[in-house]
């Protein structure tokens, strides 16, 4: 089945293109990676399919319905690049996720039967077990990446969208992190959109690559599409070399 | 102790207890809000913009808690629609908004014929003349709140937390805004004839931000600052009859004084 669906998307800011008439497709259960350089409208992309920021013209449609302004019966996770929020606020890491554990209207703090374990199952998923009484402000990098992802499964969701997810996060934290989603992915057949710079996280776990700059370049399997001459046309000629080392270590 | 219990035989006194236990509870409930979204100016500017009510409900001669919720709520409707529809920023829509309710609250004062005390009564508070059908208003819009609040009280802090997030999760952050707006303006003009329109923002803020000064979690922040805004009310209302001072600057600096504790304790001052 196919779990996300774009036509003929338009982004426009100040009668500028931000992207231009992107067209694509992506299979049920796929891990999807879109690459491109910065200013690309990687982000703009996500944002546009998740109705954050409104489109010119175009259709999305998640699993045959149509998605806007997220009146939608298909549930969606969604971690963003950089997370805003007042790192201030007295909120635990269990407080934050029990917002998002249904029903939403009622009075909370109730203890509702199973939410509790519910959501301390979702933080062993994701190795934060013992960050379920800490302040979400006080989190590392990692530790805060780790919770959002729990966040953003927290309603079982069917696609999930992971905007550079791993920034900000030391090398052994991103590994963890991406092996999070490819179990997560395999496990709860989940789909997953991620944007990320580095090519060895798109060799070494997305079933598909989409390539963009403001337009869409190409899309299929990573080592099928991602020629000299595409990543040249991205990235520029200092990118053509580091291209053959990365699929050569994988 | 004698005298304590005499006092409290007074009704105007029983009333004005009731009064600060009402408001301290409800005021930092939906203070924390204020706080945590940083919404401190536009509480001022709807405290103040509740002054064209006053004043319209004067020249007309209708109730005034009535003329200044709805003249509060307009304004609070006004601020939300601008902020969303020209991508003004907010604090220049509330700048606007804010100062456009003086001018006009200050034109419609200079065509009143004569000296009226009411106006004063919104003006600083007066929380010793309070009556019973004010203290029934505040039981049922204080009521309300906290129901509406609590039963929303997920969505409100879903949007507190990240908008983006909260929209993608499925929340009409639009909705639940305008509420909050809605919610803001209709506590703060119930409260006015007791703390008054110039200090009303402080028995929002203050007890709100000094249990934020200790809580670690949710559930702690709207405890704590339920129990500082009734600790607030009541200590300030004893002390301003044991001290014959003004009721309500009274209250609000007793909540400044619970704030500067709080803020000392606990290291708060060098933690940030």
């Amino acid at each position: 089945m196919i779990a996300l669906q774009v036509e003929n998307l338009c982004v426009k800011a100040d009668n500028r293109h931000l992207i231009e008439n992107i067209t694509f497709s992506i299979e049920e259960g796929r891990i999807v990676a879109i690459i491109g350089p910065n200013g690309a409208g990687k982000t703009t992309l996500i944002k546009a399919i998740l109705g954050l920021i409104p489109y010119e013209t175009g259709t999305v449609s998640l699993f045959g319905r149509p998605f806007k302004n997220n009146h939608s019966v298909i549930k969606v996770g969604y971690v963003p690049q950089k997370l805003e929020f007042d790192r201030t606020i007295p909120l635990t890491v269990s407080e934050l996720l029990g917002f998002t554990v249904p029903p939403v209207y009622m009075v909370p703090f109730m203890k509702r039967k199973g939410a509790r374990e519910h959501i301390d199952g979702l933080l062993k998923i994701v190795g934060a077990q013992s960050l379920a009484q800490r302040s979400i402000g006080s989190l590392s990098g990692g530790e805060l990446q780790r919770v959002m992802i729990a966040k953003a499964i927290v309603n079982d969701p069917k696609i999930l969208f992971l905007d550079e997810p791993a920034s900000g996060v030391d090398i052994e934290g991103q590994e963890r992190f991406h092996d999070l989603v490819k179990r997560l992915n395999k496990e709860k057949g989940l789909t997953v959109i991620i944007i990320s710079h580095d090519l060895n996280v798109v060799y070494r776990y997305a079933d598909d690559v989409l390539c963009m700059n403001r337009k869409l370049i190409c899309t299929g399997r990573p080592e099928e599409t991602l020629t000299d001459e595409v990543i040249k046309s991205m990235y520029g000629e200092m990118m053509g070399a580091y291209i053959h080392s990365c699929h050569e270590h994988d | 102790m004698n005298m304590i219990s005499e006092f409290i035989s007074y009704p105007f006194i029983q009333r004005a207890l009731l009064a600060s236990v009402m408001v301290g509870i409800l005021c930092p409930f939906v203070g924390n809000f204020v706080v945590l979204r940083r919404m401190s100016f536009y509480s001022d500017a709807i405290s103040h913009s509740a002054f064209a009510g006053i004043a319209a409900g004067a020249l007309l001669g209708i109730d005034l808690s009535l003329s200044s919720i709805i003249v509060a709520i307009l304004i609070a409707v006004i601020i939300a629609f601008l902020s969303e529809k020209t991508g003004l920023s907010h604090d220049t829509v509330i700048g606007i908004a804010f100062s456009g309710a003086i001018a006009s609250g200050m034109l419609v004062m200079g065509m009143l014929k004569g000296y009226r005390a009411d106006l004063f009564t919104f003006l600083f508070g007066d929380i010793l003349a309070i009556t019973d059908k004010d203290l029934l208003m505040i039981f049922i819009i204080g009521i309300l709140t906290v129901i509406v609040l609590l039963t929303f009280l997920k969505p409100f802090l879903q949007i507190t937390f990240n908008r983006d997030l909260a929209r993608v999760e499925g929340t009409s952050v639009r909705f639940f805004e305008y509420l909050l707006f809605l919610i803001i303006a209709v506590v703060i003009t119930v409260s006015l004839k007791i703390i008054g329109m110039i200090l009303v923002t402080s028995l929002l803020i203050v007890p709100a931000a000094s249990a934020k000064n200790l809580a670690s979690s949710m559930k702690r922040l709207f405890v704590l600052s339920c129990v500082f805004g009734v600790l607030s009310g009541v200590i300030g209302l004893a002390m301003s009859i044991y001290l014959n001072t003004s009721s309500g600057p009274t209250i609000v600096l007793v909540s400044i004084m619970i704030f500067f504790l709080t803020l000392f304790s606990r290291g708060a001052v060098t933690k940030r």
